[in-house]
């Protein structure tokens, strides 16, 4: 029992050891900036079609489900406004924040644990380069940045999907449709919902990168460092949400 | 390392496309919002605000050009009420505009609205001042609704005293309306009177058209002329006989039996004198002594109720 919790506190102090030295390492040079711009290709850009339907499916099939219920109260004017918030609010970085979770998360993991297990890093190491800043603050940042504006396009490619989903049974216009939606919208709609989403890409890419890194040695423990990369990347993304809409909450 | 990056130009796209979009709707929400822009400040006080809140739309002419900038109590019974309101209406907004606190629909929001004053008039400057009307109160509302409604039920409950008396009474509307011996009473009635009248009716026209002495007194002229000749006739001939009398009381043959007649006719009226005198003096006596028999009658009434009163 006592290992049990010690192993509990130890992997806590590793993982925020491992993040105090992503803070440490991500402002010293040399910037690894090629890197980085190849890792943000492979997490954003290679993301886009996957979080664009995602969103898309997500806008209109919430549209269609509300429908019912506002139609009894006779309020199907405000389906846009209600969609739209749904979606910035909470739906379109959630959702995203998962889709990225079992993309990124298990891959990078996979990358680095199959790295660590063949002793790629340690030969880096040998050949002065820094593992850490060349893999991990790249892949970290990228993420951190990368996910939101993710989220940005869910949110655009789902109100689209709204708009499609409005006029499968009523006829409104595409500009009265965003007038609405922007009717509905204020700030503290948006601001909240956005910097929730730079924490959930900072959490996806470090727990993809701490459980590739600190994979165990042979081929089975590459597959659990994507698993358990996935597992934890969700788990987190949920308490996050929960306390960044508390703390929204509590200030505004 | 990766010496051809083909992707480059794909990563740009996705991150400006990616930020333009944030960017446009912080820029189109803060729009709507009124925090870019010129605007302006119109400031107005209100009793009450009934649950206007900062951030409400501000309206003028059933158009959106403003929010509501703060709320703020001045003195116990006024309100401050700060606008913000878009430049390009200060123009049309006069200084004797009102503003005036309505309801969004009926669930809806709290809506600011301005109504424009008289066109002769200067527009409002920035930060001006302008005057208000104190909104109905859904109280006030709900007040002269109970007040109705109060009247409604006793309306109801007369109406339903009405009807039940209608049901069971025996006033003639009733009857009319529940009892059936009456109804038919009535109907005989009616036939009766249906029977008469078109008798009536089969008699006038007799009397119009008919030859019968009755109709012909009323519609034919020309007997009414015969009748007026024989009348005139008739008249001549009494004068006539008039005469002949006054010559035959002259007569000797019949002077006697006139004279004799004349002495019996006197003789007659002067036992009649006599018998009318005598009766007045009879009648005199009898009345006194009934008028004694009366007095004590109505002194014996009137002692019973002085009895009774006692009593």
């Amino acid at each position: 029992m006592v290992i049990y919790l010690k192993n509990i506190f130890n992997d806590a102090g590793d993982i925020t050891l491992f993040a105090a030295r992503f803070f440490k390492e991500v402002l010293r040079p040399p910037f690894e900036i090629k890197e980085f711009i190849r890792q943000c290709y492979t997490i954003g850009y290679k993301s886009l079609p996957l979080v664009g339907i995602t969103g898309f499916i997500m806008g209109m099939v919430l549209t269609l489900q509300s429908r019912p219920t506002l139609a009894e109260f006779g309020a199907e004017s405000w389906l846009p406004g209600m969609v739209a918030l749904s979606l910035i609010r909470e739906i379109a970085p959630v959702i995203t924040a998962l889709i990225c979770a079992g993309k990124i998360s298990s891959g990078i993991g996979a990358e680095l644990g199959s790295m660590k297990v063949t002793e790629q890093i340690d030969a880096m190491e040998v050949s002065a380069i820094n593992p850490y800043k060349y893999l991990v603050v790249t892949r970290i940042l990228a993420t951190t940045l990368m996910v939101p504006l993710l989220v940005v396009f869910a949110d655009a490619v789902g109100i689209y999907g709204g708009y499609i989903g409005i006029n499968i049974h009523a006829d409104v216009n595409l500009f009265r449709y965003f007038s609405q939606v922007l009717a509905s919208l204020e700030f503290l709609d948006i601001i909240p919902a956005t910097i929730k989403t730079f924490f959930f890409g900072f959490f996806i890419g470090m727990i993809g990168c701490y459980k590739g890194f600190t994979a165990a040695n042979g081929t089975e423990s590459v597959g659990k460092a994507a698993n358990s990369a996935v597992v934890a990347a969700s788990l987190t993304i949920f308490i996050i949400d929960m306390l960044a809409v508390q703390i929204t909450d509590l200030f505004f | 390392m990766h010496k051809e990056p083909g992707y480059t130009w794909k990563l740009g796209m996705f991150v400006i496309i990616g930020l333009v979009l944030f960017v446009l709707t912080i820029y189109f929400v803060g729009k709507e919002k009124n925090l870019f822009g010129s605007t302006f400040h119109l400031k107005t006080k209100f009793k009450t605000v009934s649950g206007l809140e900062v951030g409400n739309n501000v309206r003028f002419s059933g158009i959106n050009v403003g929010t509501v900038k703060n709320i703020e109590l001045t003195t116990d019974t006024s309100v401050m009420v700060i606008l913000l309101i878009k430049d390009d209406v200060q123009q049309f907004i006069k200084a004797d505009a009102t503003a005036s606190i309505g309801s969004d629909g009926l669930m809806g929001d709290k809506v600011l609205t301005i109504s424009p004053g008289t066109v002769s008039l200067p527009p409002v400057k920035d930060n001006d001042m302008i005057s208000s009307k104190s909104a109905i109160e859904m109280e006030d509302v709900m007040g002269s609704v109970k007040a109705s409604v109060d009247n409604a039920g006793i309306i109801t409950a007369q109406l339903a005293e009405f009807s039940y008396k209608m049901n069971n009474g025996n006033g003639a509307l009733s009857k009319l309306i529940s009892d059936e011996a009456f109804s038919s009473s009535l109907k005989s009635t009616l036939t009766n009177l249906q029977t008469s009248s078109s008798e009536f009716a089969k008699f006038t026209t007799k009397m119009n058209d008919g030859k019968g002495a009755l109709s012909k007194l009323v519609s034919d002229e020309k007997f009414g002329k015969t009748l007026d000749s024989t009348m005139s006739n008739l008249q001549a001939g009494t004068k006539g006989l008039s005469e002949n009398m006054e010559a035959a009381k002259n007569n000797i043959l019949l002077r006697g039996y006139f004279n004799k007649k004349k002495k019996a006719e006197a003789k007659e009226a002067a036992a009649l004198k006599k018998k009318a005198d005598l009766k007045k003096k009879n009648d005199l006596k009898k009345s006194g002594a009934g008028k004694k028999i009366t007095d004590e009658k109505e002194g014996g009434v009137l002692n019973a109720t002085d009895s009774s009163m006692q009593q």
